[in-house]
Order: C-alpha cells, then sequence, then structure tokens
C-alpha cells in the first residue's frame, strides 16, 4: 500500500485552512495544498493529482456533495478518494454523504494535533 | 520543529482567530439590527448571508478552543435554517432574539479574552496558550541591570524606544524610567498602550513626584536605585490584579421579589449571587459559594439581620468577609446601634442599581484583596498550604457538578538541601522565586499555584485531563531545568519532580493530594527530575 501523501484541502475559512496546514503539514507531515472553493478544487485536482481529498461540506459557490460529484466526472480524478468535513452532526448526514461516495466523514472542530493521525487511519482501514 | 513550537504557532492562529471572532460577531450583529430595522422586507439572501456565517462559526470555533460559542453559533444557524426553509418573514421579536443572542455570546467571547483564556476546554491543545509576561522598559536605552534581572524570574522583557512602543509587540505592563524620558516623550508612548499597567521610576521621592505619578495612571512607584526585588514584587502583583473569577455574594432577603432583582442587577454587572430567603439556611449558602461579601436585610422574621450576622461571625472561616446590611433604616443612630452587634457597613433602601453595583464591587474587591493578601505566602506571593486545600476541595466539588475532571499536581524542588548548603539560605530562596513565577506564569489563569511547605509546590488545574496535565508539567519541568542559577559567582541548575492525579480517579481532596503526593515520591525514587501520574 501507499503511504499518503498529498492532501487537497478545500475550506473557504482561512482560519481553517490555516490549522489544517500546520496540523496535516507540520505536526502530520503529509504534503498540502488548499484551495478556497469547489471549482478552484476540480481544477486543482486534476493537475496535481492529490492522493486524497479533504472537502468542506458546505461552501459559498458550489458546495462539498456537487464538487465530489464533479470530481467523479472527469476521468483524471474520478477515483481520488473524498473526505468530507462538516459541523453537522447528524447520523443521516453522514450516512447520506458516504452514500453519495465520501471515504468518509470528519466533524468539525478537530483537534490539529490528531488530524493527520484519523486521516492516515481512514486512508490505511480503506486499503484493508 | 518541536512540540512547543507547534504549540506557539497554533496559540498564535487561535490568537488570530479570536480576533476575526469578534470582528465576525460585530459584523453578524450589525446585520441583523439592520434586518429589523427593514423587517417588512427581510430577503431570503440576508437570512442565508447570516446563516452561511453561523456555520462557519459553529465549525470553526471549537477547532480554536471556544467550544459553548460554536454550540451556541450551531443552535443559531439550524434556527435560521428552519426560517429560511419554512419561508417564512422573521418577527421583530424573533429578530431580537436572535441579535441579543449575538451579542451575548459577544459578551461572552470578550470577557473570556481579556480574562486571557478560552473556555476551560481540556480536549485541545489550542485551549492553553501559554506565554510569558512582557514587560517593556522605557528608560532611553539605559536600562542597567533591570531587564537582565528580570529576565531572569522569566519576564520577556524589552528595552523600547518611546516611538517603536505597541506595534506589534504589546506589553502587559511598562516600567518608564522618568529620569531618563521626557514627560512628552513617554507620556503618548504609554497612552498608545493603554491596557498595560505603568510603573514609574524616578530620582526624586517627594510627596509631590509621587501625586504627579498617580495622576498619571502609575501603579507602581520606585527611587532610583530600584531594589530589583521588590520591583518584581510589585510586577506579580500587578499581574495578579485581573480577576479570575466574578465576585460572588450571598444576598439574606426574606422579600423575595426584592431578592431577586438585587441578584439579576448584580448578574448583569458580571457579579454571581445566591439569594437565601429563609436566615435559618444562611450557613448553607455560606459554605456553598464562599461569598466575598454578605448582604443581610435588617428586618427578618424570626432572626433579625444583626443576630445573623452574629451567627455568622461565630465561626472562624467567616471572619473575613464584609457583612453589609440593607434596610429602609436611615436613622444613624439605630444604624450605628445595629454595627456595633455585627456588621460592617449599611447600604440603605431604596437602592438604585448603579449604587448597589458599586457598592458591592467596591467592598468585595477590597475584600478579596484582604483575603488573598492574608492567603498568600510572603516569599513567593503564592497561595499558602491552608488556603490551597481550601481551593482543592473547591475544584473537586466543581468538578463533580460539572463533570469535568480536574488535577492537581505535587512539584517539590530537587537536592533543595543540598542548594541550601552549598550555596546559602538566599540562593534558597532564589531558587524558590524562580520556580514560584515560572509555574504562575506558565499554568492558565484558571489554574491556582500554592505553596505547601519548604521546597514544595502544588498546582490546581481545574478541567483538565490527566495527560494535559503531565504535558503542561512536563514542559515546565524542562524549562526550569534550563534556567541559570546564578549564586554569588558560580551558575548552576535546578530540577524538580512532579506526581499529577486527577479527580476521575481520586475523587475527595485529602485522597487526590495523597496521590499526586505518592506519585512525586515515586518521580524522586526514579531518578528525580521528571513528571510521574499517579495510577490508583
Amino acid at each position: 500500500m501507499k503511504p499518503l501523501q498529498r492532501i487537497l484541502h478545500v475550506e473557504d475559512d482561512i482560519s481553517i485552512q490555516e490549522v489544517t496546514k500546520l496540523a496535516l503539514e507540520v505536526v502530520g507531515g503529509l504534503e498540502i495544498t488548499s484551495c478556497d472553493d469547489g471549482q478552484a478544487a476540480i481544477a486543482r485536482a486534476h493537475e496535481w493529482q492529490p492522493d486524497l481529498v479533504l472537502l468542506d461540506v458546505m461552501m459559498p459557490g458550489i458546495d462539498g456533495p456537487t464538487t465530489l460529484a464533479k470530481l467523479r466526472e472527469q476521468p483524471s480524478t474520478q477515483s481520488i478518494p473524498v473526505v468530507f468535513m462538516t459541523a453537522k452532526v447528524q447520523p443521516s448526514e453522514i450516512e447520506h454523504y458516504l452514500s453519495i461516495g465520501a471515504l468518509d466523514v470528519l466533524i468539525k472542530p478537530f483537534d490539529p494535533m490528531t488530524l493527520a493521525e484519523q486521516l492516515r487511519k481512514i486512508w490505511e482501514h480503506s486499503h484493508d | 520543529m518541536t512540540d512547543v513550537d507547534v504549540q506557539a504557532r497554533l496559540a498564535a492562529l487561535r490568537e488570530q482567530y479570536g480576533r476575526r471572532l469578534r470582528d465576525d460577531l460585530q459584523t453578524m450583529m450589525a446585520q441583523t439590527r439592520e434586518l429589523s430595522e427593514h423587517q417588512t422586507a427581510v430577503k431570503a439572501d440576508s437570512l442565508e448571508t447570516l446563516r452561511q456565517g453561523l456555520h462557519r462559526m459553529a465549525g470553526s470555533a471549537g477547532t480554536f478552543g471556544y467550544a459553548a460559542l460554536s454550540q451556541d453559533a450551531r443552535e443559531m444557524e439550524v434556527w435560521l435554517q428552519t426560517l429560511i426553509e419554512g419561508s417564512s418573514q422573521p418577527t421583530l421579536q424573533m429578530l431580537t432574539a436572535l441579535h441579543d443572542r449575538l451579542s451575548n455570546s459577544y459578551r461572552n467571547l470578550e470577557r473570556m479574552q481579556i480574562a486571557g483564556m478560552t473556555e476551560p476546554d481540556d480536549s485541545h491543545p489550542l485551549a492553553s496558550g501559554e506565554r510569558a509576561i512582557r514587560v517593556a522598559v522605557l528608560a532611553d536605552g539605559d536600562t542597567g541591570e533591570l531587564i537582565r534581572s528580570l529576565s531572569g524570574f522569566g519576564y520577556e522583557c524589552r528595552d523600547l524606544d518611546a516611538r517603536e512602543i505597541g506595534a506589534d509587540w504589546r506589553p502587559d505592563i511598562a516600567i518608564v524610567d522618568t529620569a531618563k524620558v521626557e514627560y512628552d516623550v513617554w507620556k503618548p508612548a504609554v497612552g498608545a498602550i493603554p491596557e498595560a499597567a505603568l510603573i514609574v521610576l524616578s530620582a526624586a521621592g517627594d510627596f509631590e513626584t509621587r501625586l504627579d505619578a498617580v495622576r498619571n495612571g502609575a501603579q507602581g512607584f520606585f527611587m532610583h536605585p530600584v531594589d530589583v526585588p521588590s520591583l518584581e514584587h510589585r510586577l506579580r502583583y500587578l499581574i495578579n490584579l485581573p480577576q479570575q473569577d466574578p465576585y460572588r455574594v450571598l444576598i439574606v432577603d426574606d422579600d423575595i421579589e426584592l431578592a431577586e432583582h438585587f441578584r439579576l442587577t448584580l448578574k448583569q454587572a458580571g457579579i454571581e449571587s445566591r439569594v437565601i430567603s429563609d436566615p435559618r439556611d444562611v450557613l448553607i449558602g455560606l459554605r456553598d459559594i464562599v461569598p466575598d461579601l454578605v448582604l443581610i436585610d435588617i428586618n427578618m422574621p424570626g432572626c433579625s439581620g444583626p443576630e445573623l450576622a452574629r451567627i455568622i461571625r461565630f465561626d472562624d472561616d467567616w471572619l473575613k468577609i464584609p457583612l453589609i446590611y440593607l434596610s429602609a433604616e436611615s436613622n444613624v443612630h439605630r444604624q450605628a446601634q445595629a454595627l456595633a452587634q455585627a456588621g460592617d457597613d449599611f447600604l440603605v433602601k431604596p437602592i438604585g442599581d448603579m449604587a448597589l453595583v458599586s457598592a458591592v464591587t467596591a467592598r468585595a474587591q477590597r475584600s478579596r484583596q484582604l483575603s488573598m493578601a492574608l492567603a498568600r505566602d510572603g516569599l513567593t506571593g503564592l497561595i499558602k498550604h491552608p488556603a490551597i486545600k481550601e481551593l482543592i476541595e473547591l475544584e473537586v466539588a466543581r468538578s463533580q457538578r460539572t463533570q469535568a475532571g480536574a488535577c492537581v499536581v505535587m512539584i517539590d524542588i530537587d537536592r533543595f538541601k543540598s542548594i541550601n548548603d552549598t550555596y546559602g539560605h538566599g540562593t534558597g530562596d532564589y531558587v524558590i522565586r524562580l520556580l514560584a513565577n515560572l509555574l504562575r506564569q506558565r499554568l492558565r489563569r484558571v489554574d491556582h499555584v500554592g505553596r505547601y511547605g519548604g521546597e514544595e509546590f502544588v498546582a490546581v488545574l481545574p478541567s483538565c485531563q490527566l495527560e494535559n496535565a503531565r504535558e503542561t508539567i512536563e514542559r515546565i519541568r524542562i524549562s526550569f531545568s534550563q534556567l541559570e542559577c546564578v549564586a554569588a559567582d558560580e551558575v548552576f541548575h535546578a530540577t524538580f519532580s512532579a506526581g499529577v492525579a486527577s479527580t476521575r480517579e481520586w475523587p475527595n481532596a485529602e485522597a487526590l493530594l495523597e496521590a499526586a503526593d505518592k506519585a512525586m515520591y515515586e518521580a524522586k525514587q526514579a531518578g528525580r527530575n521528571q513528571t510521574r501520574i499517579a495510577t490508583p
């Protein structure tokens, strides 16, 4: 199994972008690129070919689920796993995201010291 | 990058986020006000903008240690969502309620940020922002030994040119040497940092000079040559001044409605109070909230105010608490009679809200200052043994109520006797003060630190999990072991051993202390200079 290395993070909140960068890059030793919105993320995923996309559910413009659908439409990005990040905690919503093809769902707020570890676990689990 | 660096960067991000949070809340409050003014034609768009703002806050605030705020934002978001989905027009009442809730969140946030702490959330490392106390010295470059001495005590000191003050590094305390810097230069510089406490150093010590200092807002005054230990003592006093806890007041009055009105008035001013309508319950009330002040109605059926005051004074524990009568009695002679029995002062009913708040605040503040002075150790300024034990009991009770675990840490300086024997008692005292300062600065403002015995300290960390407590103490232990202790012409290093215990495993104060002590002893046995966790 290839170890998790490149993460594309899609999030409109700049503070969360920064703390996630710190959490993944500095604490977790991963490579991370951040995008502010879904449209930019689709283009960036095509160029950069990340191992995994960490996608905020609610964003202005196109939201997380729509971004996921568009990633699945283009051949170059259709098999990149997507993990959603959301402040919503209704079990039904989580189930919905899983049913539309998310690899997993992470709940905000998150602990910056363990975020990378959580992602690695999800990654390894998906390769079991 | 080390763990400490990561923590520092997280703390910086958190601080930056905290500022943004205030701006965001203010913007939302303004948006809501705007909506209430045009409430006949509220567009779905404007509600949606608000909702998105709240959603973002709900998602991010918790990550930065503001869990309750995140929860609040989440509830407001859900409420707005329902409104938008039902495509109904919000009424003026709804918008006012929303605005009130936003401004409530804003006030809570402000209070937390002033107190220099995040919510007592123990699960996120961001919650324990630690930084040294910042001291700016304005002495036109001629600071002599001052900066070096204060830095030795763990303060972050800078020699500042009056013109560069306040830009990016905002000090907590400004020390101005009026013998070296002109008034016209330092006055505006200090004006730019209103939150910093001012200490004046002066060549002259006459009454007029001191009065001048007071009028310029000085909270400390020292003559050349400056006695550094006294100056440092004053710094410590000033740092401790901000209130950690709201004042607590016990109101004893059989007129329940009036008492409730007093309670709400005090609450709006940030003062906590408890109403007791039956004088018989007063001892329970005192034990429960340990008030800074008691307000007693003078005429109650079954037991008069002065009688009740004397009952309270039977108990040594309550000797130092001011007892204030509330009474319609305006006859000075009869007031004096009541005071002759017991009690400290009179407030005459009817009393305006402002008057009540200022009267209570002034007396509660004095009462707390006095009890702090009495309860503090002369050498270190830390809480003394009996008082820290009381605090531990309070925290144990609180942790049981709130279900948030608290930790107690026992700390003992290693081979202290040999430090005393080798370098003398003066140096021993210096090492004790050094550690006392480090503990005070590195722990959160909600934590308590006491001097337990000669070279033994105890810290109480409310709302803190065992592992977080251990990490914090470990960081302090490492810093302490790296500090240079100076004795005559020799430099040496001191270390300490620590034991940590949590209320989750030991539910009463006595057992908790014993467990922490035992763990500390194990740390000593294992070779000193380390931290051990107490396990059942």
